[in-house]
């Protein structure tokens, strides 16, 4: 007989992952802030080698799949270094607020924003994704792309989503997945645990943040429960787009 | 002027981007925020906080804000 658990019930709201340990709630969005600003500087750099550059690839499927359009506004949450706000500007998309809830990962995205002359057509917010300080039916797009696994209340960063877009407006998110091809995920579990940590340590002098990501990708919901989720948030048409077998995927949804 | 700054009128009292001031809400109460030209802040009377604005960001969160006296 198995030992019953039921005189230990798991307190699901008292704690949160970050990456395979178990961290209190609150805690998790300082600890998340406090990695991104200790890797902000190498950000950009670091995906390189974490994807082989594939993450560029993905982002450019992953704007395509925008739509961006001049008379569309975008809403681009996590943004970070830039690249998806970037992405839809130059692809002729209308406004963009470019948004991350770290000032110093958006500071990286303010230089290369100047750099590119693409200064124009880009708002620059400090915001948290749970919280976000945009009034109701505010925008045609959000997007957000290798963020929401280090959000806190995910479910929150749905509900926030459908609450600023205007009905017809659509949400995107791309993120690491579930890998669903068998003979990718032995070659890949040793790339994220053994090579990444390292690569971290030797170009980014961090190797605890970087395990940190790597954790991070594993712990966050596969393709079919993050779609139920965004059902849950009152996305209409929910739909899912594997990329590179499922290690990353895009997730979309209306708001009708 | 007791708090005021000593550092001069750099990047980092640039004003608001005006965009984003027309519409940006509170995050907490989603109630309208006055924009406070002198400080460089934006207001929220409901919640009775202060956003700052950093470069001409607007930092939008509520632990960074200031808590207005009253």
């Amino acid at each position: 007989m198995l030992p019953s658990m039921s005189d230990t019930p798991a307190e699901p709201t008292e704690t949160a992952d970050f990456g395979f340990a178990r961290v209190p709630r609150a805690e998790k969005k300082p600890m998340v802030r406090a990695v991104f600003e200790r890797v902000a500087g190498r950000y950009d750099l670091m995906n390189d080698l974490m994807s082989l550059g594939i993450h560029r690839a993905w982002k450019r499927v992953f704007v395509n799949a925008l739509d961006p359009r001049p008379h569309r506004t975008l809403l681009d949450r996590a943004g970070g270094t830039g690249d998806i706000s970037f992405g839809w500007l130059a692809r002729g998309g209308g406004a963009a607020i470019l948004s991350d809830i770290n000032a110093d990962m958006l500071a990286v995205g303010q230089d290369r924003a100047l750099e590119r002359g693409l200064v124009a057509g880009l708002s620059l917010l400090v915001a948290d994704a749970e919280r976000l300080p945009l009034p109701d039916r505010a925008v045609d797009r959000v997007s957000i792309a290798f963020g929401l696994r280090n959000c806190t209340d995910k479910d929150a960063v749905l509900a926030e989503a459908r609450r600023v877009l205007k009905p017809g407006g659509r949400f995107f998110c791309l993120e690491f997945s579930q890998v669903e091809v068998a003979a990718l995920a032995p070659v890949y579990d040793a790339w994220s645990f053994q090579v990444l940590p390292r690569l971290g340590r030797w170009v980014a002098k961090d190797e605890e943040s970087y395990r940190y990501l790597a954790e991070s990708i594993r712990m966050f919901p596969d393709q079919e429960t993050l779609a139920e989720m965004m059902r849950t948030a009152g996305f209409a048409r929910v739909e899912v787009r594997n990329l590179s077998g499922g290690i990353a995927a895009i997730h979309s949804g209306w708001r009708l | 002027m007791s708090d005021a700054k000593h550092e001069p009128q750099t990047a980092r009292n640039a004003p608001i981007d005006p965009r984003l001031l027309e519409i940006l809400v509170c995050p907490l109460t989603k109630g309208p925020l006055e924009y406070d030209r002198a400080n460089n802040e934006l207001i929220s009377r409901k919640a009775g906080l202060a956003y700052p604005v950093r470069d001409g960001i607007p930092i939008m969160l509520p632990e960074e804000a200031r808590q207005l006296e009253d």
